[in-house]
């Protein structure tokens, strides 16, 4: 493989290239497409993504088929909690984090001792779980939308905080600096690209193996649990299947930033571009007006495609 | 009366490597005949060929008087020569009957199972074995049913009835206790009343001496001498098995072993070991000998902590350690390095660095990774090896299997650890690359580690170990030291005496 197709089939340069040619194509569809609060407002839409999709990607470096189908749920159980928590109240904001955050690492738990104690396959326990919390979801809430975004969650996540940019983008830059710092430089980083990479060498070099792959299942449900308190704050308010949408994309945006759904690869940088080109793509296709199942179509296509193209390339360079 | 089968001057190469350079095997009608030699010897080759699975480059093979060239096992079972499997071929669900004739059943005009007939054929195989078979074994009865042993007669029976003059059985007793061996002997002697010959494959001398009637050694792809079994000893088959091996190049020590032992092992067991006891000093190096699968790897991964123990205790200098786990090990100072390193120890994809840091992270309970303060203390342990890559950031894919190997042996020199566990750690390694292992480990040594080592190739026990244990069925069976570390007294344990 020469030098220009193996840079092609790099996962970073292929997503820097899509979002440059969607924007591209975005601003020949409908002029203004590409103008400054257009982009920030893209953005805000990635951040949310991004957010649920570091979770993802977790769960899925390390590895035994490791994914989170439940992401949705999580979402929208966090949502609905921070929203009836804060009721509309800048004083509940606090609150609302750490019930929604908990409660989801709680579920999320429960998803890691059901994958790893029990042997039930991640595909299976995570769709298990969707069940579970949404018919909880729809018991509690009788069904109605319910709670409010206090004010100052609104304007932190749509109005301009600093520098013109919305406080939730900068919390998605903290997200991006705090998960290279654990996957490159904490023994539980190391841990979890080495036990996608081979459980069984990760358990002989000594590393908590088990105890890891539940904690991983954990922190994908806190952090779509926070995800849902973000997403309140975008919406305003909260309904049980607010979250739902955000499944197949977080899967998306993993396998476009680079990790392999084997495991054991990858990085969260890749995964941020992934969330802005997916974000970006469904944002030209709304601007061609194009219905959702239109779009299911072609998410699901390009996901298709994605692991058709990744799973060649990773057979070429054996 | 002409031999049933005659194989002369049988070669086979495979690729630049000759597995058989001279095979030669007689075997005469209504003979029990044994085939003997160490692992690589060529015995395998050889019956393979026999048997039709593996075509060999010239030779001689005679069948009843005739020459014969099966192309495969089809071939030769049509010609009267079957091959025994111990991994079971049987189907649960099916009842004995169905088993013994599957893929073979007799037809009616119709072409339908001719069910009467099948019954009929096995009621008659049956017969033979009412003596031995036990209670619930019946032509009906589902094999699931059935206990091993009476499962083993199945297969026997599955053999039988192809009706070959010729039976190969390779390692048929390796997995039977001593009640189903006498089961599976009576079956042989009832076979050799009926004029069927057998070659009997098997690595315990102690059987071969009870069922056998002549033992061909070979050594080295060449068979060396057909004995009487009457008229020879288990001394002399010994000897013709290791030849006059040339000595194997020393890498003698330069230090003196302490008297203190390190490491004091008492009555490990477990489901693989049987009340195992040793002990290791600092500056030794202790072998592990014997036969494959002996119990040898299990004290290895139950020192580690990989495996685990129903009972007995291990002290480490003074300490009594409590392995639960391999990090429990690692934290005491041990270390384990498999020769399965594409198994049990590389992270496929990750860059070298990574590879090596994984044990020194677990270690020294670091949790977080500073690059920096690691990169050249991991880069002194590569250079302790003569490992030769391209930085630590390259991953661990592009060395060759020699120089992984050494990847993962400098992840436990990093660690500094004190007892080695080396699990044949040079299985599947170039020359060049073993000399430096061996280099390595000497040196260690000398420093003061203590290092247990494992090694299929009973060579490189000899050359390197100051000690040697060999284990038999789990347990040990002979301590080996000073003059008794030659290849006879190793080979003798192996199969079974005690030195």
């Amino acid at each position: 493989m020469n030098r220009a197709t193996l840079l092609l089939t790099n996962p970073l340069v292929l997503a820097t290239l899509s979002i440059l040619a969607l924007l591209a194509v975005g601003e020949t569809l409908s002029p203004g497409f590409a103008r400054g609060d257009q982009i920030i407002r893209l953005l805000t839409v990635s951040a949310i993504l991004g957010m649920v999709a570091a979770g993802q990607s977790l769960v899925v470096i390390g590895g035994r088929e490791g994914i989170d189908l439940s992401v949705g749920a999580m979402i929208s159980l966090g949502a609905v909690l921070a929203g009836n928590v804060m009721a509309g109240s800048d004083g509940g904001i606090v609150p609302a984090i750490l019930v929604a955050g908990g409660a989801t690492f709680v579920v999320g738990l429960v998803n890691g001792l059901g994958v790893t104690f029990l042997r039930i396959p991640p595909l299976v326990m995570t769709l298990g779980m969707t069940g579970v919390v949404q018919g909880g979801l729809i018991v509690l809430s009788r069904g109605i939308p319910s709670g409010n975004a206090a004010p100052s969650l609104m304007s932190f996540v749509n109005r301009p905080l600093l520098l013109g940019v919305p406080g939730i983008l900068w919390l998605w830059a903290l997200v991006g600096i705090a998960m290279w710092f654990l996957l490159r430089r904490t023994q539980l980083g190391y841990a979890i690209y080495a036990m996608g990479s081979n459980e069984r060498a990760a358990e002989l070099t000594g590393l908590p193996v088990r105890l890891i792959r539940t904690l991983l299942y954990g922190l994908s449900g806190l952090m779509a649990g926070i995800t849902g308190v973000v997403v309140i704050g975008y919406t305003g308010n909260s309904f049980v299947s607010v979250g739902d949408q955000y499944v197949l994309p977080s899967v998306i945006a993993v396998v476009i930033g680079g990790i392999s759904l084997a495991g054991g690869s990858g990085n969260y940088f890749g995964v941020m571009l992934g969330a802005i080109a997916l974000t970006l793509l469904q944002s030209v296709l709304i601007t061609l007006q194009m219905e959702f199942w239109g779009r299911q179509l072609i998410f699901g296509g390009v996901l298709l495609l994605l692991m058709l193209l990744y799973g060649r390339t990773k057979q070429l360079r054996v | 009366m002409s031999p049933v089968l005659e194989a002369r001057n049988i070669t086979k190469r495979f690729g630049a490597v000759t597995a058989l350079s001279d095979g030669s095997l007689t075997v005469e009608p209504g003979e029990i005949h044994a085939l003997l030699g160490a692992n690589g010897c060529g015995k395998s080759t050889l019956s393979k060929v026999i048997a039709g699975t593996v075509a060999p480059n010239s030779g001689v093979l005679r069948f009843n008087g005739s020459d014969i060239a099966p192309r495969s096992p089809r071939d030769a079972e049509a010609l009267g020569i079957a091959l025994f499997y111990q991994e079971l071929s049987l189907v649960p669900q099916l009842s004995v009957a169905d088993n013994i004739f599957l893929g073979h059943e007799r037809r009616t005009a119709a072409g339908f199972i001719d069910a009467k007939q099948l019954r009929h054929d096995t009621e008659a195989l049956l017969q033979r074995f009412a003596g031995v078979a036990g209670d619930g074994f019946s032509a009906d009865a589902p094999v699931s049913t059935l206990a091993p042993d009476q499962r083993q007669i199945v297969e026997i029976l599955k053999v039988l009835a192809r009706k070959p003059r010729l039976i190969i059985f390779d390692e048929s007793t390796a997995a039977l206790d001593r009640r189903q061996v006498e089961v599976f002997f009576d079956i042989l002697r009832s076979l050799k009343a009926d004029g069927v010959s057998s070659i009997f494959i098997s690595h315990r001398m102690d059987e071969i001496f009870a069922i056998c009637d002549r033992i061909t050694v070979m050594r080295n792809g060449v068979t060396v001498t057909t004995l009487t079994t009457a008229e020879t000893d288990r001394d002399t088959v010994v000897h013709a098995m290791v030849g006059e091996l040339a000595v194997p190049q020393r890498f003698a020590r330069n230090s003196a072993v302490a008297a203190e032992p390190r490491l004091v092992v008492s009555q490990l067991s477990s489901r693989r070991l049987d009340s195992v006891s040793f002990d290791a000093r600092p500056g030794e190096i202790l072998g592990l000998g014997g036969l494959q699968g002996q119990g040898q790897s299990a004290v290895l991964r139950s020192l580690f902590g990989a495996e685990p123990l129903t009972d007995g205790s291990v002290v480490l200098d003074g300490k009594t350690l409590t392995l639960r786990k391999p990090a429990d090990a690692i934290r005491a100072g041990l270390a384990y390095v498999s020769g399965d390193r594409g198994r049990d120890a590389a992270f496929h994809g990750r860059s070298i660095f990574e590879n090596i840091a994984a044990a020194s992270l677990v270690k020294e309970r670091r949790r977080l990774v500073w690059p920096n303060q690691l990169k050249q203390r991991f880069i002194d342990a590569a250079a302790a090896l003569n490992t030769k890559y391209d930085g630590l950031d390259a991953p661990i894919g592009s060395l060759s299997g020699g120089n992984q190997q050494k990847i993962f042996i400098s992840r436990w020199l990093a660690t500094n650890s004190q007892v080695l566990l080396f699990d044949d750690p040079t299985k599947g390694i170039d020359l060049a690359a073993k000399a430096d292992f061996f280099t390595l480990a000497r040196g260690l040594a000398d420093q003061g580690a203590s290092i247990i080592f494992y090694a299929s190739e009973d060579s490189e026990l000899l050359s390197l170990c100051d000690r040697i244990l060999v284990f038999n069925s789990g347990a040990i069976a002979a301590e080996l030291t000073g003059d008794t570390l030659t290849a006879f007294h190793l080979t003798n344990a192996a199969y079974g005496k005690a030195a």
